[in-house]
């Protein structure tokens, strides 16, 4: 599966050459919030009245893609949560109005699949279409999808992604949950200085796949997933899912981990990083773009513009992808822990 | 040459009963699941009729062994008491159930937001946080499922509204026809909540009276709850177990028309059907029967039937198993595909209830009463969503 | 109220119950077809408009059918709201 082209909408200025160029946003807050395009050129105003921030992003991201790789296939998108800020804005509806004559608007626009589904209607597709919500796993199940798909047609493109919206009420929840800090820090200090918890981001990172090679940089050779809190079998789960693929566990130099600041769980990402014993390039990809369930996808966006040219890390120290391979490791929680494993091509 | 994919075990709970044998046995007898609710909490079970299962959350909870846990939803509950269901059904031993050669695909709508006052509270910041506030993920259940039964293969949630299970069934197939897993269990979990009913009510789709599939007069769906999973094995790993039947096929479209609508001219069911039909090697005539989509909206049973005269010109005998269960949302494609096995392994096709006055506009009508001893070489079961998800699947009988 | 009043406030209530993004009361024409227009509504609209007389003006209307009658234009609404409002 080649990567053939990728965009996010992300808390920093990925849009454009910005977050190339190593002009990042560096801001203590207690939430990385996304930095959203001028919609007006590629949503009618008639459609965007309607959009929650998960289906804008989803759009905003991955129309732009699917008009320029003209027909595609298949379209899947992973998401823990899809809209919840609609969700939840109809879910205050029903209590506040006790049941009442309410609008469906907000009840449409939470499901899950609005964005693949809104995604379709816009590009006219009436290709394959999925949504997977397995929470932190949803993207590498939506890889995974892809894969598939691509072994069943012989020359298919997809548009594969992820999407996590930020809403008062999840952060609420979430901060409930124990999942994030009660003092915020910058970015640029995040993983730096461990504590419980972490800091809430959101973002929408988009692909086109082939089994075309043509200019592709970058070759997605697996992804694995273990569902576990014990260290050892997440480990055991690495090493079986290198050798299942053949690639020496000294021959992936370039890391993107989904480091998030949390004590209490750092040291799945210390240990997967000892089992790597010839690793020269690392990338903490949440320092960019805050911790939310599908934020890998975001890790699988830094390894691809890692391919093409290097980036800058918070001290100014060019980052580079070294050798051929590279692994992105993220977890949730230290429960649900996903493996995609990438190889440059050139 | 893919690799053949069967299915070895069923089970389910829904309002027809709380296994695959009770649920069975009212389909034979044409007794509907809908009725009132006794167990949810809404305004609306004092005026709309509801397809509810037949047990409270602490009832549940009794059943299923060591399922105390003060976090399981409802949704975890139903979802568990199925999967144990199918697991003993196809005789799985531990060790196959924890290898990570077997994968479990889930799906659900409501997830883990059934108790939509909890959530309320939780999401508004009111009062202490309830024993729920880790529970509301789509994927809860899958987790909880996961962690209960000590899984250590691929796990999968999906939510393409109303066809979220039949998509869970075929990324299962093409799991196993990929090598990817040997075995995996299949299904989906949705039980009757606050924030659907008051959707789908708001949307007025919502009928005052059962659900009337089909019907000339027929002014909307019926909500109910279910969960029904099914184990999924490669041919070559099932030797000497009851095959119940082999999934043949699966096609999946998108309608590209409306976020919350089917298309007049049925593009996305037509596209799902015939690539189903592809994907099985089939001719349309070569379907003995199809388990419809068959809602009780205006919008999906005239937009089903055009689809049927596109693909199959008169389709063969046909029903909606949702005039018996309502309509259970991100269950409805693996109960239904659990009820389409029913009719393949037993020859029968289970009577289409409250359809009095079939639709004038088309010369076919769904079976409406029992009919026995119809061989079923091959059925079809449709299940169409919100975002214009379509998908039909095939099963064929194991010779 | 006056009818002119009445007719602007129903067109604030429109813009922020359907969320007309860059629309301004004076934008929509009282005799705008709302539906099939340049406005662009459609079924969901009609159902947030049968909901927008409910909360504001006590207004039930029933079914989305019944509602294409009156949900025509704003002269139309404004003449159902003043005939039929229970606040």
């Amino acid at each position: 599966m080649f990567v053939k082209a990728a965009k996010a909408i992300s808390p920093q200025y990925t849009l454009d050459d910005r977050f190339l160029n190593g002009e990042f946003v560096d801001e203590v807050s207690p939430v990385y919030r996304a930095i959203e395009p001028d919609y007006s050129p590629l949503i009618p105003a008639g459609l965007l009245r309607r959009m929650g921030k998960a289906v804008r992003i989803g759009i905003g991201a991955g129309l732009p893609l699917l008009q320029e790789a003209g027909k595609v296939d298949g379209i899947i998108l992973g998401t823990a949560n899809g809209g919840l800020e609609d969700c939840v804005k109809f879910l205050n509806q029903i209590v506040e109005y006790d049941e009442g004559v309410l609008t469906p608007t907000n009840f449409v626009q939470s499901t899950p699949n609005a964005v693949a589904g809104q995604l379709a209607l816009m590009s006219e597709n009436t290709g394959y279409n999925s949504t997977h919500v397995n929470g932190s796993l949803s993207f590498e199940n939506s890889l995974i999808d892809a894969a598939m798909l691509l072994e069943e047609k012989q020359q298919a493109t997809i548009l594969v992604g992820a999407i996590e919206e930020f809403s008062q009420y999840n952060y609420t929840i979430d901060k409930h949950a124990g999942r994030f800090r009660e003092i915020p820090v910058s970015n640029s200090q995040l993983t730096k200085r461990l504590e419980p918890g972490s800091i809430c981001g959101e973002g929408s990172s988009m692909f086109i796949v082939s089994n075309d090679a043509t200019d592709a940089q970058v070759e997605i050779i697996d992804v694995a997933q273990v569902t576990s809190e014990d260290e050892k079998e997440v480990e055991a789960t690495l090493i079986d899912f290198l050798i299942r693929n053949q690639v020496p566990a000294d021959e992936v130099k370039t890391v993107a981990l989904g480091r998030n600041g949390d004590a209490r769980t750092d040291h799945f990402y210390t240990a997967i990083s000892n089992r790597l014993t010839s690793i020269e390039s690392t990338i903490c990809f949440k320092a960019y773009c805050g911790e939310y369930r599908t934020a890998a996808a975001f890790g699988l966006y830094t390894l691809f513009q890692l391919s093409k040219h290097p980036l800058l890390d918070w001290n100014g120290n060019q980052l580079h992808f070294i050798g051929n391979y590279a692994l992105v490791y993220n977890h949730f929680d230290g429960i649900r822990h996903g493996y995609i494993l990438v190889k440059k091509l050139r | 040459m893919k690799r053949k994919v069967v299915v070895t075990g069923m089970g389910v709970i829904s309002s027809l009963g709380n296994n695959l044998n009770e649920n069975h046995q009212s389909l034979r007898n044409a007794l509907s699941g809908i009725g009132k609710a006794d167990f949810f909490e809404s305004a609306y079970v004092a005026t709309l009729p509801f397809a509810e299962i037949n047990a409270s959350d602490e009832q549940l909870r009794i059943k299923v062994p060591n399922a105390a846990n003060p976090s399981y939803t409802r949704t975890t509950l139903i979802a568990l008491h199925a999967v144990l269901e199918a697991i003993q059904d196809a005789q799985l031993t531990t060790e196959q159930l924890q290898s990570n050669r077997t994968a479990f695909i889930s799906s659900s709508t409501v997830g883990g937001m059934c108790y939509t006052d909890s959530l309320y509270n939780d999401a508004n910041d009111n009062g202490n946080p309830s024993p729920y506030v880790t529970s509301y993920e789509g994927s809860d259940h899958t987790v909880r499922i996961a962690l209960y039964f000590g899984l250590t293969g691929y796990t999968d949630t999906i939510n393409t509204a109303c066809s979220s299970s039949a998509n869970a069934i075929m990324q299962g197939m093409r799991l196993i026809q990929t090598g990817r897993a040997d075995r995996v269990i299949v299904g989906g979990a949705d039980c009757l909540a606050k924030y659907t009913v008051n959707g789908f009510n708001a949307l007025r789709i919502l009928s005052e009276s059962p659900c009337k599939p089909f019907d000339q007069n027929r002014d909307g769906l019926t909500l109910g709850e279910a969960a029904a999973y099914l184990v999924l094995e490669a041919e070559e790993c099932s030797i000497g177990k009851r095959k119940w039947a082999e999934v043949s096929g699966a096609g999946n479209a998108n309608d590209a028309y409306h976020p919350s609508a089917t298309s007049d001219d049925a593009r996305g069911p037509v596209l799902a059907m015939t690539r189903a039909l592809d994907n099985a090697g089939l001719r349309p005539d070569q379907i003995a029967y199809i388990n419809a989509h068959g809602t009780g909206t205006e919008n999906n049973d005239r937009t089903e039937c055009v689809g049927f005269q596109r693909v199959f010109g008169t389709p063969p005998a046909f029903n909606s198993t949702k005039s018996y269960t309502g309509h259970t949302l991100g269950a409805a494609g693996s109960l239904e595909a659990v009820f389409t096995i029913l009719s393949i392994a037993n020859q029968e096709v289970y009577a289409s209830l409250n359809c009095e006055h079939p639709q004038a506009e088309f010369a076919f009508q769904p079976a409406r009463s029992h009919i026995q001893v119809l061989p079923i070489a091959h059925a079809m079961s449709n299940s169409f969503g919100f975002g214009g998800n379509c998908t039909s699947l095939i099963f064929s009988a194991c010779s | 109220m006056s009818n002119e009043s009445l007719k602007l406030e129903f067109k604030e209530h429109l813009i922020n119950y359907l969320n007309l993004l860059d629309t301004t009361p004076e934008q929509i024409n009282d005799d705008e077809a709302l539906f099939g227009g340049d406005l662009g509504l459609d079924s969901i609209d009609s159902v947030e408009l049968i909901v927008l007389l409910d909360r504001e003006y006590g207004i039930k209307i029933k079914n989305p059918q019944e509602g294409r009658q009156i949900l025509v234009d704003v002269n139309t609404i404004v003449a159902y709201i003043e005939a039929n409002r229970t606040k």
